[in-house]
């Protein structure tokens, strides 16, 4: 109980002597640290983790760093079926948004792959050509197609996040 | 998904060489993106001279292979389409649906399923039990009566299928047709110990495409 008492005065003197960050909560040292940390978690998360961005054409695409990493959605492999071939552009194509970048090959079927943004390929899935599966098993990490430059970053507020994305198609599932 | 059934046009161009009917499945392409809402869904009907086409895996063919299928008399063609090599020829219908799949499902997999169903179905019209496998095409047994292989770009299709009916099937020994190994091929003829030409073919096709699509079929003499 006194051991208590004088944690509890320690903590108040201490508590004093630093900037309120709050006049909300109790500022203890616990939630004191409670906060930084939990705001440096949130920092880091933000970078690693950039949103996805979809468009109409179920590419999707990750900006980390100013590069552009581009593949197909989940909805897309499964319109697809297994996928045979993935026929990528050679590094350093430049492409406008909407220009035809690809070919991926399914069941005798060849479909188009067009560019989500305005941009230079910088790199290409070479695991693709042994493994094309990977698009269908791994569509959002494993499975991707191609690295960009991002020339109109603008364009990326065009696109759909997440939720407009699913909400998009289920209104094409209907 | 469309309310109602969609509407597509037949048109018959007869025996045509490859790469005329190439540049006219170009052309319905073009107004599918140009007027994207008028659709002018077309199922083209066709013949060709002999000729070997493969699709976008490239790597398999080189010039030594394409100046080998030359010199036996056929032409040769690189096309944008899946699948690998097969060969088309007299004898042979071959249907290019060059449609909007969002009048129907916005799905290749779906597509090419519903080509494989349609042949099946017009197979049996004919006393004939085809199936599918898990290589793409229509089979009787171990042998291939119909060849698919499609291109799909802003969900306008292009290419389609090549249904032999009286085909000179000796063609097909100069190749691995569709790159499988081990299989060979059939014909309408064959199956049935008959001679039954494309004209016989047309209309059950026709039958089996509106009822496994779900759509009506309108007519026009002439080609746009």
């Amino acid at each position: 109980m006194a051991l208590c008492t004088i944690l509890r005065c320690a903590s108040v003197s201490l508590t004093s002597s630093l900037p309120r960050l709050s006049n909300r909560i109790a500022v203890t040292p616990t939630t004191l640290l409670a906060r930084t940390c939990y705001k440096r978690f949130l920092n880091t998360t933000t970078t690693f983790r950039a949103a996805l961005k979809f468009t109409d054409k179920h590419e999707w695409v990750r900006v980390d760093s100013g590069v552009a990493t581009v593949g197909i959605s989940n909805f897309a492999q499964e319109a697809l079926g297994d996928v045979v071939y993935c026929g990528l552009p050679e590094v350093g194509t430049k492409l406008s948004q909407s220009d035809e970048f690809g070919t991926l090959e399914s069941v005798k079927a060849a479909s188009e792959l067009y560019s989500p943004l305005t941009g230079e390929v910088t790199d290409v899935n070479d695991a693709l050509a042994d493994n094309p599966g990977l698009v269908n098993k791994s569509c959002y990490k494993d499975g991707w197609l191609m690295k960009m430059t991002l020339s109109v970053p603008e364009e990326l507020n065009g696109l759909m996040d997440e939720a407009a994305y699913e909400r998009y198609i289920k209104s094409i599932e209907d | 998904m469309s309310v109602g059934k969609a509407a597509v046009k037949v048109l018959h161009l007869g025996r045509i060489s490859y790469g005329s009917a190439l540049k006219i499945q170009q052309q319905h392409i073009k107004q599918h993106l140009d007027w994207s809402s008028i659709s002018p869904n077309t199922l083209l009907l066709c013949e060709h001279e002999p000729v070997y086409t493969v699709g976008i895996r490239q790597a398999p063919y080189p010039p030594e292979e394409e100046r080998r299928l030359k010199e036996l008399g056929a032409d040769f063609f690189r096309t944008n389409r899946g699948g690998l090599i097969t060969f088309h020829g007299p004898g042979q219908l071959v249907c290019y649906p060059v449609l909007n799949l969002g009048c129907f499902k916005k799905s290749v997999r779906w597509y090419v399923c519903e080509l494989e169903r349609t042949v099946i179905k017009m197979c049996s019209k004919f006393g004939i039990n085809a199936s599918t496998s898990p290589d793409t095409g229509v089979w009787v047994g171990n042998n291939k009566i119909c060849a698919i292989g499609i291109h799909c770009g802003r969900y306008i299709t292009s290419h389609g299928l090549a249904l032999n009916c009286n085909t000179d099937m000796s063609w097909f020994d100069n190749i691995v047709p569709c790159g499988i190994v081990g299989k060979g091929v059939t014909s309408l003829s064959r199956e049935l110990g008959r001679d039954v030409s494309t004209e016989e073919a047309v209309p059950k096709l026709l039958e089996a495409f509106t009822e496994q699509f779900n759509c009506t079929l309108t007519y026009n003499g002439s080609f746009s």
